[in-house]
């Protein structure tokens, strides 16, 4: 009879745990993930690389992108592009986290910062902004650009509180509008960045957190381990074995984001000043036709990228569908085309090389030289593949694009005379130029859509970017995060969305 | 003693003074520019010259060194070209995880060291001896950071008994600490345990062949004394000058393990340093790493001459 009343006891305490349980499950938790990159600053208008996932939890940008890509309000209700003026209403009962009214004057204080800085791409085309009213915020253009909303979809777009913006430690110390505040006490240089409620934040219903943690692990392995074992909850990844791994792994997750880098060869010689083979288009066409795609994304990216022929991917409304295998591997065709040009003995060139790209260059290499071109790989200092593409030092180079920047920067790339990576001013063709000047004519997806899958079209023709294979963003998650109905990763960035995130436990 | 310490600390000076000279002149050759990773892809030439000029990367190395002793002398290391962090705050934040690690490791190499080279000493050419120097031959030959992955995967991965990465501050938590440091301080310490076990058994041996040991063992002394007091002592004379360029080896071992374990150390820093090119960064670490590898060989002189009378100062 003891036994069975210390039993009915022991299940009835057992019970009434259980029954507290739905409760505590309740309580807000905690959320780490982690990060690729070290952090360089969390000032939004001096970022120019990745690092996104620091931002995001103090920061908020005026618009966001849906989960198709649209771009939806965020600070902003409602915008109207008319010319070169751009009206944009904002939100009413914002503030900034230190107190700070969110206003007109705060968001044309930020658009201007972001102007003279002059390091986010995209806010390249303003001229100015200022209030028009207490919500309606001015954007002058200095040209028409249909991206200009987009661009305030990510950090082009984030407000900063005007009076943060002296604080010469502001990439330590943000202040914006976000769900979450940064804390500096519990966060760790070097290491993790804490991140707290906001308790001034609009929505606080989107708060489901107690605290929101951003982890600096750059070693693939060791980020890899730290999902392994629980110690995050999700982190980025690029295409590589440890991605490859997580990918084959049971309780773990690879998802695969729209967007992601697209990697390419670029023939910026393409009108033969140094290596006069490039001048020939079906040297060039023989080029496109020698690579293995799938081989290359199967040894190079581990499975993990996918062929790739034009600048977007699927999903994008750029995407043409009807590019898909237009230089599939074609190793006859590829030998036929160099029989055909003025150089059917080969040539050899020189491509520079970071030591990422070391082995991609290797697998090119032993394509090219199939069909006769010997392309001897130049080791570059890492970090300076991009100043080296923008001189004469090598006739062609090799680069990633971010498969969801706008079309526009493609053509401010690589196709206009004077584009960042046309070092020897190489005149555009008539067409590609054309096409070029009507995409940016529009600000309707609808209209430009199809003027630039025309435009990929044309690029696919002239060969002189070679399209090699593409990576989709790529998080890591274990399985808890996976299922989680909470976790919305953002669309085109390795970060999720923290509106509405509740943890995993 | 105290003027072997008083003329080591006075040498520090020009030392650190040639360091700082050749580590600006060196990092200023490099070609790649701080410029190009700040501004990104897309920067102008207007706003790569505008920037250059803010950083104060236009004017003469001579000038920009000049500038940067002037602040340095009053220790004020400078502040990261990337963000407003300023290169002593983060070296001081990262130097007591470094320290942390390279003191356990050593400890880890000093006790499996010792132990080893003493038991294959007390009996050479025997199976504990074959034992010992294979041990010792493996040791020295697995790359840290292989050791260290392996030692992650089976206890971190598998059995999760330790954290895969990270480091708990002492200070934070004793245990989590004691935790987050053993896996990579053993990564780290086997070499250092095997080299030391070579020279400990080297060393044992001869002096067990001594005949003030056997006098010893003669008047009955136990042998645990006469190996621990009388020949332990004398061994150990070589073992700490091995032990000083260990502990160099393990402080430059602890950059690599420190990214196997994700651990923000010293050589975590270095490393992201390095990659960005952030000169003042790379320098303040330099002069750190040359500071801490004399406060080393000091402190290993001042342990030589207590063991050794002979080998003090007149």
């Amino acid at each position: 009879m003891k036994k069975w009343i210390t039993g009915s006891a022991l299940l009835a305490a057992m019970a009434l745990g259980l029954a507290g349980t739905p409760a505590s499950a309740q309580e807000p938790g905690v959320f780490k993930y982690a990060e690729q990159v070290k952090l360089i600053t969390m000032d939004p208008q001096k970022q120019s690389g990745s690092g996104i996932p620091f931002l995001r939890p103090a920061y908020e940008s005026l618009f966001e992108k849906g989960p198709n890509g649209e771009n939806l309000p965020l600070l902003a209700t409602d915008y109207k592009v008319n010319g070169l003026d751009v009206t944009i209403t904002l939100r009413q009962g914002v503030s900034f986290s230190n107190g700070e009214a969110f206003n007109a004057e705060a968001a044309a204080k930020n658009i201007n910062r972001g102007v003279e800085l002059g390091i986010v791409e995209g806010l390249k085309t303003v001229a100015s902004a200022s209030a028009a009213d207490e919500f309606t915020l001015k954007i002058m253009l200095k040209e028409f650009d249909p991206a200009i909303i987009d661009t305030l979809c990510y950090t082009g777009g984030m407000m900063i509180a005007p009076g943060a913006m002296a604080d010469p430690a502001l990439d330590r110390n943000p202040v914006g509008t976000g769900p979450y505040v940064h804390s500096k006490e519990a966060s760790r240089e070097g290491e993790v960045q804490v991140y707290t409620p906001n308790p001034t934040y609009w929505d606080k219903d989107k708060i489901g957190l107690a605290r929101y943690e951003v982890w600096e692990i750059p070693d693939d392995t060791a980020r890899l381990n730290a999902l392994k074992t629980g110690q995050i909850d999700a982190g980025n990844w690029l295409a590589n074995p440890q991605s490859a791994i997580i990918d084959r792994t049971p309780g773990l997750k690879l998802i695969r984001g729209t967007g992601g880098l697209n990697y390419h060869v670029i023939i910026a010689d393409r009108e033969g000043t140094v290596i006069p083979a490039f001048a020939d288009i079906n040297v060039r066409k023989a080029m496109a036709h020698a690579i293995d795609r799938t081989a290359f994304g199967k040894a190079i990216q581990f499975g993990l990228a996918v062929d790739s022929y034009q600048p977007y991917g699927e999903g994008h409304w750029g995407y043409d569908a009807g590019l898909e295998g237009v230089y599939a591997y074609d190793l006859d065709k590829a030998r036929a085309l160099m029989a055909q040009s003025k150089f059917p003995d080969g040539f050899s060139f020189d491509m520079p090389s970071i030591p990422l790209y070391q082995s991609r260059l290797e697998a090119l290499a032993g394509f090219f030289k199939e069909i006769g071109i010997t392309m001897n790989i130049a080791p570059q200092e890492p970090g300076t593949l991009a100043r080296v593409s923008r001189t004469t030092n090598y006739p062609a180079t090799n680069l990633v694009w971010n498969t969801n920047t706008d079309p526009k920067f493609l053509a401010l790339r690589y196709i206009f005379e004077d584009a960042n990576y046309n070092p020897f001013k190489a005149k555009p063709s008539e067409e590609l130029l054309s096409l070029a000047k009507a995409g940016v004519e529009s600000v309707e997806i609808d209209v430009r859509a199809p003027i630039y899958k025309k435009m990929a079209a044309r690029l696919a023709d002239e060969a002189y970017l070679i399209f090699v294979a593409s990576a989709p963003i790529l998080v890591g998650a274990s399985e808890k995060t996976a299922t989680n109905p909470t976790v919305v990763y953002r669309y085109g960035e390795d970060s999720i969305n923290l509106r509405g995130l509740k943890a995993n436990d | 003693m105290l003027r072997l310490i008083v003329q080591r600390l006075l040498a520090l000076v020009p030392l650190l003074f040639i360091v700082s000279v050749l580590t600006f002149s060196f990092t200023s050759l490099l070609p790649s520019d701080p410029v190009d990773l700040i501004l990104g892809d897309t920067g102008t030439q207007e706003q790569h010259e505008m920037l250059r000029e803010r950083m104060g990367l236009n004017q003469p190395i001579a000038v920009r060194y000049v500038q940067w002793l002037g602040r340095a002398v009053q220790g004020d290391l400078g502040t990261s070209f990337f963000n407003s962090v300023s290169v002593t705050a983060a070296v001081m934040q990262r130097l007591p995880v470094t320290l942390s690690l390279t003191l356990v490791s050593a400890l880890i190499a000093i006790l499996v060291g010792v132990a080893a080279g003493i038991a294959a000493a007390l009996r050479p050419r025997s199976w504990v001896d074959r034992l010992a120097t294979v041990g010792a031959t493996i040791g020295q030959a697995i790359p840290n950071f292989w050791f260290g992955l392996l030692l992650v995967a089976l206890f971190a991965v598998n059995l999760r008994w330790f954290p895969a990465t990270g480091f708990t501050p002492l200070s934070a938590s004793p245990w989590d600490w004691l935790r987050s440091v053993t896996l990579p301080a053993i990564a780290l310490g086997l070499s250092s345990s095997a080299a030391i076990a070579r020279q400990v058994r080297s060393a044992m041996v001869g002096v067990l062949q001594q005949d003030y040991i056997r006098a010893a063992r003669a008047q009955g002394l136990s042998s645990r004394r006469v190996i621990l007091k009388h020949a332990l002592t004398n061994a150990m004379v070589p073992v700490v000058a091995v032990l000083s360029f260990q502990i160099t080896v393990l402080l430059g071992g602890a950059l690599i393990v420190e990214q196997v374990f994700a651990i923000n150390g010293l050589g975590t820093l270095a490393i992201g340093a390095v990659r960005q090119q952030d000169i003042p960064m790379i320098q303040g670490l330099v002069l750190v790493m040359v500071g801490l590898v004399v406060v080393v060989q000091l402190a290993t002189d001042v342990i030589y001459g207590l063991l050794n009378p002979k080998a003090r100062p007149s």
